[in-house]
């Protein structure tokens, strides 16, 4: 269960006046859902960007169950994000060369203890449920949907308490977005993860139920 | 992490193998280097182990060391006869056998020796040695076998197909081989050079090849006394061995002077090799330069490989992976490719080195014995060392790169 509050959050890139993003309170409930919306280069990477601990919080405090990733280095956020975050992106990001589940596994198997006991079955369910057929496939003679779905399972390896989606449906066509965003909501709420996803796509908005707006850095509910 | 590695590796597979192949030549060329300069070192110095010293008429050493061990061809000034017959007679000599140049057989050179050389040469593998002045031993590389039969060729003159047609030998034995170049001799009486050149015993013409002539009597007996006599033909060299060493010392000592010269073969071999060697160090300076080279070449292919691989190394970050496990990867796969070269390097330089040495043995005799030595463990061991700090530098450059700079990509 992880709880999200955000105080104060400023961040500036040089040479602009105005800040790419300022916050100054945003909370989310543990296991709550919320869209992110807003046109390019209104921060929204940005925003992800910190709230996942990918880059450094400039200013400001962004708080997940007590812990301010403000306070943390970056060797710290990334042991931070590797228990607590799944990630799932517009374009995959899978490895090629490797199979369905090798790819699910690679986060754990990357790890210095690599991966525990029981991560391959676990791997296994999460294929069978995000319904891709053959673990055992190459990444690269998967079709884009089927990507996709590799990619939903594993961020959700190992269950972790937050789930972030970069516009998961974006690159997809409309059925296999359907399908996509149905997989995210559903195991979201079967694991009890709190779920922000940025997109533009009008039937995920719907089914996540809840939509901010970010125009020039700044979020309105 | 060993299997993303893989995984990697297998699918950028011809970059990878050209970027092996490129290490493995770079490093093929110093192995080469220095496994050749120690194969002609070793096989030079065991050619010359049959022989503790030549005699020869006072001239250049290195000429007279050339011609009696490796059988190099050159008109050498001759020695009075009667030196001969002094060593013959000298309690500290446990061997000395005249030889006498300038014929060949289809570019065998036919050498005019005595019994004692066979002997010294390590004696007659199939047949016999020397009874009648128109017997032969062939080397062991000479393509004849006893009972053939053959008109030398006068060596200067063979160009132009000047046969001693009044000349024929008929090859009796083969000599063991002795990984020098003698095995590529045929060995003949020396008694029947002169005949056949016209240098009987008394009728000396020193140092001139210009002689008339003669005819041999190819069954007259061979006699070791005429070689001793006191008005025996010059030769050109006398190969001697001593009872021991400080007879060897005694006799190169006595037969230095105005009448001869006396050398050790491993003397006047010091002063080549201290040429061979400065060959080697320019040799081994290009060598280090082509491996500087390439190690840039490399690494700037390792720099853009990485640096085009920024989204794919900010996505490992982002879901977890740590900077060590991306430095770790980043290095592990440039140490690799680079290890994998070094080694490939290694057999393909010891691959070129046996092939040039069997050229030249087959062009000289000269046994070239390519081995590695313990010294060469140095030589892979910085190899490898410089490709592991290398791969440091793109390694570096991974681990510097923020997840999410490289996902904005």
């Amino acid at each position: 269960m992880a709880r999200l509050a955000i105080r104060n959050l400023v961040a500036r890139f040089p040479g602009l006046d105005q800040p790419a993003l300022d916050v100054p309170a945003f909370d989310l409930d543990a296991g709550a859902r919320i869209a992110l919306r807003g046109p390019s280069g209104s921060g929204k990477t940005t925003f992800l960007n910190m709230l996942t601990g990918l880059a450094r919080v400039p200013e400001g405090h962004v708080t997940w169950d007590g812990i301010d990733l403000a306070t943390l280095g970056e060797g710290a956020r990334d042991r931070w994000r590797a228990a607590n975050v799944g990630l799932v992106m517009q374009d995959f990001h899978l490895f090629p060369g490797l199979s369905a589940l090798e790819n699910v596994l690679l986060p754990r198997r990357l790890r210095w203890r690599g991966a525990e006991k029981g991560a391959r079955e676990e791997a296994l369910g999460l294929l069978r449920r995000t319904g891709v057929p053959r673990p055992d496939q190459p990444v690269e003679t998967l079709s884009r949907g089927q990507s996709q779905r590799v990619a939903v399972a594993r961020a959700l390896l190992g269950r972790p308490a937050i789930l972030v989606a970069d516009e998961p449906t974006a690159s997809l066509d409309a059925e296999a977005g359907a399908a996509v965003g149905a997989l995210l909501t559903d195991l979201a709420r079967e694991t009890g993860a709190t779920l922000v996803v940025a997109t533009h796509d009008p039937e995920l908005i719907e089914r996540i139920g809840r939509v901010a707006h970010l125009t020039a850095g700044r979020l309105a509910a | 992490m060993l299997r993303f590695i893989l995984a990697d590796l297998r699918r950028a597979w011809p970059g990878a193998l050209a970027i092996a192949l490129i290490i493995a030549f770079a490093t093929a060329l110093g192995i080469t280097v220095t496994l050749q300069e120690r194969a002609l070192r070793l096989g030079s110095a065991r050619a010359a182990d049959a022989f503790d010293l030549v005699i020869g008429a006072p001239a250049s050493e290195t000429q007279l060391v050339l011609s009696s061990v490796f059988l190099q061809p050159a008109p050498l000034p001759l020695m009075p006869g009667a030196v001969m017959g002094e060593l013959a007679a000298d309690p500290r000599v446990a061997w000395a056998a005249p030889i006498g140049f300038g014929d060949a057989h289809e570019g065998w050179p036919v050498v005019g020796t005595t019994g004692a050389l066979i002997d010294g040469l390590g004696g007659i593998a199939k047949g016999q040695g020397f009874a009648r002045l128109g017997d032969a031993v062939v080397g062991a590389r000479v393509p004849m076998a006893p009972g053939d039969t053959f008109h030398p060729v006068h060596a200067e003159l063979a160009a132009e197909g000047e046969v001693h047609q009044g000349t024929t030998y008929t090859v009796r034995g083969v000599l063991s081989p002795t990984g020098s170049p003698w095995d590529r001799a045929i060995l003949v009486p020396i008694e029947a050079v002169w005949q056949s050149h016209g240098m009987e015993a008394g009728h000396d013409k020193e140092g001139d090849a210009r002689h008339h002539e003669g005819a041999l009597d190819a069954d007259q007996p061979v006699n070791p006394a005429a070689v001793a006599a006191p008005n025996a033909p010059g030769v050109p060299a006398i190969v001697v061995r001593g009872h021991t060493i400080a007879d060897a010392y005694n006799l190169r000592q006595h037969y230095r002077g105005d009448r001869s010269v006396a050398v050790f073969p491993a003397e006047v071999l010091t002063r080549l090799y201290g040429t061979l060697g400065d060959a080697r160090s320019v040799l081994s300076a290009v060598a280090i330069a082509a491996q500087a080279l390439v190690a840039a070449a490399v690494l700037l292919v390792a720099l853009l490989h990485v640096t085009q691989r920024q989204r794919q190394i900010g996505a490992l970050r982002a879901f977890g992976a740590s900077r060590g496990v991306i430095f770790l990867i980043v290095w592990g796969e440039v140490a690799l490719i680079a290890a994998a070269g070094v080694a490939a390097g290694i057999g393909l330089g010891w691959l070129a080195a046996r092939l040039i040495s069997a050229r030249i043995e087959a062009a000289s005799g000269v046994a070239m014995p390519v081995e590695f030595a313990a010294s060469d463990l140095g030589l892979v061991l910085g190899l490898l060392a410089a490709a592991g700090a290398c791969a440091l530098i793109p390694a570096a450059i991974a681990y510097r790169q923020s997840p999410a700079a490289a996902l904005r990509g």
